[in-house]
């Protein structure tokens, strides 16, 4: 606009007066004319520095008012971009909310309710988030995605980086990487992609621990090891490779396999070695996977497979799935006989051309992979890392917890279930003495699925999604939590036959809350369950709150085991599908995924916590213990965190 | 703010309401931001009834609401005159089409006078109000109230004949539109009789009238004690898409024409206090045919219009004169001489002229043109962010100030063919 800058600046202070001076209940009279002038001034040079002069007052003025940014203090910096890519209003005011947060964190506005610590926390957390935007064109991916508001963004993340230390900045980011890492999740896409653009961090001045700790997961990705660092280009590393003496290769290994277990994260090179290895020094692959003892005796006894499986599956495309090949043998998956078949029929499985465009769209063109190497990297993760089977951007937590579950306790059922889907194009499961063929169903929870999924996911979640939901079709009007028939058929015979909800079916009122509280504690809480271990997964329904306790939804998680975390207290530790376990459930919940003594892709609560947002469980009708014994003020506690939170939108009887 | 614990229960209210009698409570019907910061301005107490949806953004405000739903109509309805009867309400202000028979049932109770209800019903209907014209020698168009389709058919054949067009001829359209619907709301246009198919069984009984030829201009008449103390003259470029205030000196010239117009309808609708909003059709030679007309706050912007045109609160106005015990002196101290006025201000109502809008597209020479004062458009919100935002309209309106009423005409002409929208 030819405006001058100026004269923008005038409109837009006239628009602030005119709403400074308008009665509170009449402010949104005011504030299109405040949005539109800000607008303008966004698209002028200075504009944001200009806006920013203003930013302390925007609150008292009723910029935000009765609107969705008005309290700062609810505002949560994943939906900030979001707002910025949608076009117009919300888009202005989110810039605007911003610049109020920046006023906050320097200082020149003091918020009854969040500080400037606070504020700047948030602003970091924000660019963390979006650090692509923050630096632009650093990857391809982000140039396909180009949004049309990406240019002001990314001007809007600059400028409030310009007032903020890229130290904290970088220490939100390595914190945020460590978190999602820590879940060891299959698909690292996500976390890749912020590590790469951690990169750019390092151009500016950081203290030595954050540049250490981003440089450690840089490495990780991009090769950790003396010769990885010296030649980027794999094939010169492969022949570089073929040099070097027992002794360098066996440190080169080590190198390779320490960083992987510290970050659960792989580089193409780690995939080369791996290659080269198995055809000429087979004897390094231990160090290469850092294995234990039962690693490296499952290794020993099917050396022959192993050697297979690297040669038909570890790519530097699928190098991810070394992390699960070491884990898998730990496990000593291979040893469980319909294992090792099973994997050998998916090297030469007949893939239906729908599922084998979508299992080759999961890797670069060019990278020369066919689709059963790709099915097989992604069975190798799977039965390696279990916990690390997400959802995705798909409502489908059901899918995945049952993947994750026979990926756990029956490889034979999950080995079977693929090669039906992926060359059948169909998967049958009887339910009460009938057959369920996905082929002849439609719908289920995403009939469109969202691709950013491991391979085993690709091929079964929407089968499975659809027999899911077929099966709670046909119990929908039996006037009980369907869960109660479904859950047993669908996850198989692991699943205990108990059941308890918590909801009243028919009239969705809360009935008997402390019933249900005492019969979980008895028949999962130590303390009151007569010992009875928890065996196999539970699958458990809870309800999902926000940060402010408010109930969003129902989401579907396992609980793995129950035991005493390092500072004796009772913790329930869980594997939540959604893969990214640690947010914030409100009332000062908030699952952590390490540090309370979580295994890898465990997530955990304190037992009461967990409770109060449990709404339905199974469990075993013989392996009940003393449900009178539980003292009340357990389950007032729980009680009342339950009614404070999900429990407001339910009606108590 | 002392009115806002007005839901109590009736028991804690008796000893307070007597003291809260006295401020003379005016309630506002309708809700509507501009009429309740008009009333604050004029440090009125009032209430504010409208839709219980409000309910919870009053209370977060203080202002003191009734909540009523104006489509339900019973028995329980004298409820909502006991209520403001109790709080001290003396006086009702209709904002809305749908609050104006509320409104005149409430003031018919207030003063004790059963037929101001009667009038505001012939506000309500247009087929009563085009007879009730009628019969006090208003020049009208021909009409008649259609029950059925064949009722319109008959009426198009039967006005074409008397305009003497024979087998062949085009004929002369005819308009329909809903008895009791605001302004331009389900009014269709008729030229053929395959168009009169199009009408639907629950668009009936409406009203069916001639074509009328001429300019199209609506008046705001700010009436007290039967009397226009204020006239205004919107001059229309398209109907429900741009106006401007004050009219053209051309219109401007018709004046006293138009305000003995006014008011002899004013006399012969017997309205005493508020605002109404007729519309009037003027030929060439000065002969005024009478649209219809409304008892309430106009469309298109007028108000806003008026206020920057004149400088003073049409809402304000609307407020006073609906009052009785306001003094002929305040009256003559708040209204300007009509001939006193600040420029022209138009405005310009966006509608997209696609099915599917993705992209706004505001040209600079809009924005830099002297004439320009502001705009609400914003791009389309695309996705999945689509929050409640806290304004009314989704296409929004442009506004232009300017002391040229051709070059105004000209810019609402030029720009409402251009497509912000793409």
């Amino acid at each position: 606009m030819a405006q001058r800058t100026e004269d923008l600046v005038e409109r837009f202070t006239h628009a602030l007066q005119a709403l400074e001076k308008a009665a509170p209940f009449a402010k949104s009279r005011y504030q299109t004319d405040v949005y539109q002038e800000a607008n303008r001034l966004l698209r002028t040079e200075d504009g944001l520095e200009q806006l920013f002069h203003f930013a302390h007052q925007f609150e008292d003025i009723g910029v935000f008012q009765d609107g969705p940014w008005e309290n700062a203090e609810n505002l949560q910096p994943p939906l900030v971009s979001g707002s910025l890519k949608a076009k117009g209003v919300p888009m202005i005011i989110e810039i605007l909310s911003e610049l109020r947060m920046l006023a906050i964190a320097k200082g020149a506005y003091t918020h009854p309710k969040v500080s400037a610590d606070m504020a700047e926390e948030f602003l970091n957390e924000v660019l963390a988030l979006n650090l692509n935007l923050l630096f632009p064109d650093a990857s391809e991916s982000a140039r396909i995605e180009k949004h049309e508001n990406d240019d002001l963004t990314s001007e809007v993340f600059q400028f409030i980086a310009s007032y903020l230390s890229t130290n904290a900045l970088t220490k939100t980011l390595v914190s945020e990487i460590t978190r999602i890492t820590a879940q060891r999740p299959i698909m690292i896409k996500r976390v890749v992609s912020m590590i790469r653009m951690g990169k750019e961090m390092l151009k500016s001045d950081l203290e030595y621990d954050e540049r250490e700790s981003l440089l450690t997961y840089i490495e990780a990705i991009e090769g950790p090891s003396p010769l990885s660092k010296q030649y980027r280009d794999l094939s010169i590393y492969r022949s570089r490779l073929r040099e070097l003496s027992q002794q360098e290769l066996r440190s080169e290994c080590v190198a390779m396999a320490a960083s992987m277990r510290k970050t659960g994260l792989t580089c193409p090179h780690h995939a080369t070695l791996l290659r080269v290895l198995s055809k000429k020094v087979p004897t390094l692959i231990p160090y290469a996977l850092q294995l234990n003892g039962k690693g490296k005796a499952n290794l020993e006894e099917h050396q022959d497979m192993v050697t297979q499986l690297i040669k038909v599956a570890i790519f530097p495309a699928t190098c991810q799935s070394i992390y699960g090949l070491a884990l898998m043998l730990e496990r000593g998956v291979l040893s469980s006989s319909p294992v090792m078949p099973g994997l050998r029929r998916l090297i030469e499985l007949d893939i239906l051309p729908d599922v084998r465009t979508a299992l080759l769209k999961t890797v670069r063109n060019g990278e020369g992979m066919t689709a059963n190497s790709i099915l097989v990297a992604g069975v190798i993760s799977v039965l390696g890392q279990p916990l690390g089977v997400g959802q995705g951007f798909n409502p489908t937590c059901q899918a995945a917890r049952g993947i994750s579950l026979w990926a756990q306790h029956a490889p034979g059922v999950l080995l079977e279930l693929i090669p039906r889907a992926a060359r059948d194009g169909d998967i049958d499961f009887t339910f009460e003495g009938l057959p369920i063929h996905s082929k002849d169903l439609t719908g289920g929870l995403a009939p469109e699925l969202h691709t950013e999924l491991d391979p085993v996911s690709l091929v079964l979640v929407p089968h499975l999604d659809r027999i899911y939901s077929e099966m709670m079709t046909k119990v929908a009007l039996r006037g009980e939590d369907g869960h109660r028939w479904v859950n047993p058929a669908f996850y198989g015979d692991w699943v205990s036959k108990g059941f308890s909800t918590v909801i009243d079916p028919l009239t969705g009122f809360i009935n008997d809350f402390s019933g249900f509280v005492r019969l979980f504690y008895a028949t999962h809480h130590p303390d009151y369950n007569d010992d009875y271990e928890l065996i196999y997964p539970n699958p458990v329904g809870i309800f999902i709150t926000n940060v402010r306790g408010k109930l969003l939804g129902f989401h579907a998680v396992s609980i793995i085991r129950i035991a005493k975390d390092p500072s004796d207290q009772y913790r329930v530790y869980f594997y939540n599908p959604n893969n990214d376990s640690s947010q914030n459930w409100g009332q000062n919940i908030e699952p952590s995924v390490m540090g309370n003594g979580e295994q890898e892709g465990e997530c955990s609560l304190p037992f009461h916590e967990f409770t109060s947002r449990l709404y339905a469980f199974h469990y075993n009708p013989y392996e009940q213990g003393d449900a009178y014994a539980v003292e009340p003020h357990l389950i007032n506690q729980v009680q009342q965190l339950a009614k404070e939170s999900w429990g407001e939108d339910h009606t108590w009887v | 703010m002392e009115l806002d614990q007005l839901e109590r229960e009736s028991s804690t209210q008796e000893t307070d309401l007597k003291e809260k009698t006295k401020p003379y409570l005016t309630a506002l019907i309708g809700w509507s931001l501009p009429a309740i910061e008009a009333a604050t301005r004029l440090n009125r107490p009032f209430v504010v009834v409208g839709p219980p949806d409000f309910e919870s953004y009053a209370e977060k405000h203080d202002i003191a609401f009734v909540g009523w739903d104006f489509h339900k109509l019973n028995e329980g309805s004298d409820l909502l005159y006991k209520k403001l009867k109790a709080l001290g309400a003396e006086l009702a202000v209709p904002l809305y089409e749908e609050c104006v028979e509320w409104a005149g049932a409430l003031n018919a109770r207030f003063r004790e006078e059963p037929r101001i209800f009667n009038r505001s019903l012939l506000l309500r209907d247009k087929g009563m109000m085009k007879r009730k014209a009628q019969i006090a020698g208003i020049k009208v168009g021909v009409f008649e109230e259609a029950r059925s389709i064949e009722d319109v058919k008959w009426f198009l054949k039967r006005v074409n004949e008397a305009l003497l067009k024979i087998d062949g001829d085009v004929y002369d359209p005819i308009h329909v539109k809903p008895l009791d619907k605001a302004g331009s709301v389900g009014h269709l246009a008729i030229n053929t009789v395959e168009d009169v198919e199009k009408l639907q069984d629950q668009d009936f009984p409406l009203l069916m009238e001639s074509h009328l030829d001429g300019q199209e201009f609506s008046c705001e008449a700010f009436v007290h004690k039967g009397k226009v103390r204020f006239l205004n003259i919107t001059e229309y470029i398209r109907l429900g898409y741009s106006n401007f205030v004050p009219a053209s000196p051309s219109l401007e010239e018709k004046r006293p024409l138009i305000e003995k117009a006014v008011q002899q309808l004013v006399d012969a609708f017997e309205i005493e206090y508020g605002v109404i909003h007729p519309e009037y059709f003027i030929t060439p030679d000065g002969t005024l045919h009478f649209g219809e007309v409304a008892a309430r706050v106009p469309g298109g912007h007028i108000f806003d219009l008026i206020e920057k045109a004149y400088g003073f609160s049409a809402y304000e106005a609307q407020i006073l004169c609906s009052d009785p015990n306001t003094t002929n002196e305040e009256l003559e101290l708040f209204f300007p001489n009509p001939s006193d006025f600040e420029g022209y201000a138009g405005c310009l109502m966006v509608h997209p002229h696609t099915d599917y809008v993705k992209e706004l597209n505001i040209p600079e020479e809009l924005e830099e043109h002297p004439f320009f004062e502001k705009h609400d458009l914003f791009t389309p919100p695309q996705g999945k962010v689509a929050e409640r935002i806290g304004f009314g309209n989704h296409y929004g309106t442009i506004f232009f100030h300017g002391d040229d009423s051709e070059e105004m005409r000209r810019l609402l002409q030029l720009y409402e063919e251009y497509n912000f929208y793409r």
